[in-house]
């Protein structure tokens, strides 16, 4: 079962602009070491800019339209994903506890697998 | 079993709910076992009750219900399944299965419980699913406990079902590491049902289904299958011990009766004492939880041989350490009530106002507010505060006693019949 993880959190500012960037990057990266050493990512997903860099492209009537900023009007974002591989839903929760950036919320979402719906 | 089903009126209602609460948990856990699939498991046996429902009270109870309702489940599915060829190997499960009883099987339910009570599905989706899957209730019954429409539930019951496939909740006891976490689901889900219950009953029982009974019963089971959990057991001690002063709940006429004016020789005495016993085995077992501080708030009222000899110290204190656990305006508004009767009605007072902002639209607000000022001799304020609580309930049986209250020009009891008082404050926690 495959799960994406979204990492959630305010970001007006972006990431690196917090004083303590490199202790949270060290540890977002033991994260990464140990779930690849345990074979548990799928995709190692990536790390987002901050909103502020966001454009969303929409339709209206069939028009494509360019407008700057991200599609949700809220002060949290996706500030990055990671695909990961598990057995079941508590085992997903179970990675997501081990997140180290606490002032982050993890949304877990399994992915739909095409091949295995026989489509 | 000798119950004459036929005769019809509530006796032959409660002995068929009685059969489903033992059989269809157990059967559900059962298919689920052996189908891997608790949608599927769940919708056949909803099926069987179905059937059930139908013959039953025209031919009576059959010999070995459960081995009855098996076997319409497994018929049922090997219908459904024919007519899908792509369930062809769970069809093949289900003709193979044993039409035997499932004696000497571990006992499932536990996993089911659990499953159903994931963090991961909506409280109100858990509750509806595990009356279903757990207890064997139709939707339609579930629908009409919880005062919405049948289609309503069964939309609530499919979304959570299909969230259990698509999201692949597992069929497991969780671990030693979630357990504790997962405990307090299942606690509450159960803490629901009983007030549920509690709440809405009458001297006339509305529904066909006592849900305090169903509570009881599954909290006893989950005691049963996960021994010395200091937290289920309080929880079974706090059911009943509410069990035990239900017949003084209700006078005569069928008025609510609070706590201060309840006959207390009708208490059940021996349940009060057992229940203590189980509270003291919990206490020896981990320190007091939120569950435990609440069932010995009912126990110390309970033991009390009055309500003016109650121990009003102590459950001031014990509500202190609730705070810890649910730092509510509810349970600060039960404090407040034991205040009044350790530190003075001027006390009290001040912590009721303080919660004001908080509690403007909960009734029992307002109702306590109104006993405080008339004990301050402010009258015309106090039948504004009661007018405010009979605005703010739907509560037929707390109506008629506010307006009793209203007419009378205040003579009566405080409303918040205390010990049932943490209703909302542990769905907080």
């Amino acid at each position: 079962m495959k799960y994406a993880l979204m990492f959630i959190r305010e970001d007006e500012e972006g990431f690196l602009s917090r004083p303590d960037h490199g202790d949270v990057y060290q540890s977002i990266n033991r994260f990464f070491m140990d779930l690849g050493s345990n074979g548990k990512i799928a995709n190692p997903g990536a790390e987002l800019q901050p909103m502020t860099t966001a454009t969303t492209v929409r339709w209206a009537e069939g028009k494509p339209l360019v407008t700057d900023g991200p599609f949700m009007e809220t002060k949290e974002g996706i500030g990055g994903f990671t695909i990961i591989e598990a057995e079941d839903l508590d085992e997903a929760i179970a990675i997501a506890q081990r997140w180290p950036a606490h002032d982050h919320a993890v949304e877990i979402r399994p992915i739909v697998e095409h091949g295995e719906m026989g489509m | 079993m000798s119950i004459d089903v036929t005769a019809g009126g509530g006796g032959a209602a409660d002995a068929i709910s009685a059969v489903f609460r033992e059989e269809a948990g157990a059967i559900c856990a059962e298919l689920t076992r052996q189908l891997g699939d608790l949608d599927l498991a769940e919708d056949l046996v909803q099926d069987a009750i179905e059937a059930a429902l139908r013959t039953w009270p025209r031919d009576g109870l059959p010999d070995r219900p459960g081995a009855w309702l098996l076997q319409a489940a497994r018929r049922r599915g090997i219908d459904r399944l024919r007519r899908e060829t792509r369930y062809r190997e769970k069809l093949e499960l289900l003709m193979s299965m044993a039409s035997g009883s499932s004696e000497g099987e571990p006992d499932d339910r536990l996993r089911l419980v659990f499953t159903c009570c994931h963090p991961a599905i909506a409280r109100e989706a858990q509750v509806a699913l595990t009356l279903r899957a757990v207890m064997g209730m139709t939707t339609a019954e579930i629908a009409r406990a919880f005062l919405v429409s049948e289609a309503t539930m069964a939309q609530r019951i499919v979304r959570a079902k299909r969230k259990i496939v698509e999201a692949h909740i597992p069929y497991r006891v969780p671990n030693a590491e979630m357990l504790p976490e997962r405990l307090t689901q299942v606690l509450a889900m159960l803490y629901l049902v009983y007030n549920e219950g509690y709440l809405s009953s009458g001297p006339e029982r509305s529904t066909a289904r006592d849900l305090c009974a169903d509570a009881l019963w599954l909290c006893r089971l989950v005691d049963r299958l996960l021994p010395d959990e200091p937290e289920v057991m309080s929880l079974l001690a706090l059911m009943q011990l509410h069990e035990a002063r239900r017949a003084a709940r209700f006078d005569a006429g069928g008025a609510l009766v609070l706590l201060r004016d309840q006959d207390r020789a009708l208490w059940d005495g021996d349940t009060i004492a057992s229940a203590a016993a189980l509270l003291e085995r919990a206490r020896r077992l981990g320190s007091p939880g939120p569950y435990w501080l609440q069932a010995a708030i009912a126990a110390t009222h309970a033991e009390a041989p009055s309500y003016e000899a109650t121990d009003w110290p102590e459950i001031l204190a014990l509500y202190g350490a609730l705070l810890r656990f649910a730092p509510g305006p509810v349970v600060r508004l039960n404090r407040a009530i034991a205040l009044w009767h350790v530190g003075g009605a001027a006390a009290a007072m001040e912590e009721v106002e303080a919660l004001a902002p908080a509690l403007d639209r909960y009734h029992l607000y307002h109702a306590t507010r109104a006993e405080l000022l008339r004990a301050f001799g402010r009258h015309d304020e106090a039948r504004e505060a009661d007018a405010r609580a009979l605005e703010l309930t739907q509560n037929p049986a707390e109506r008629e006693l506010i307006r009793r209250r209203v007419e009378s020009g205040g003579e009566g009891a405080e409303l918040s019949d205390a010990g049932m008082s943490g209703r909302r404050a542990l769905g907080e926690v």
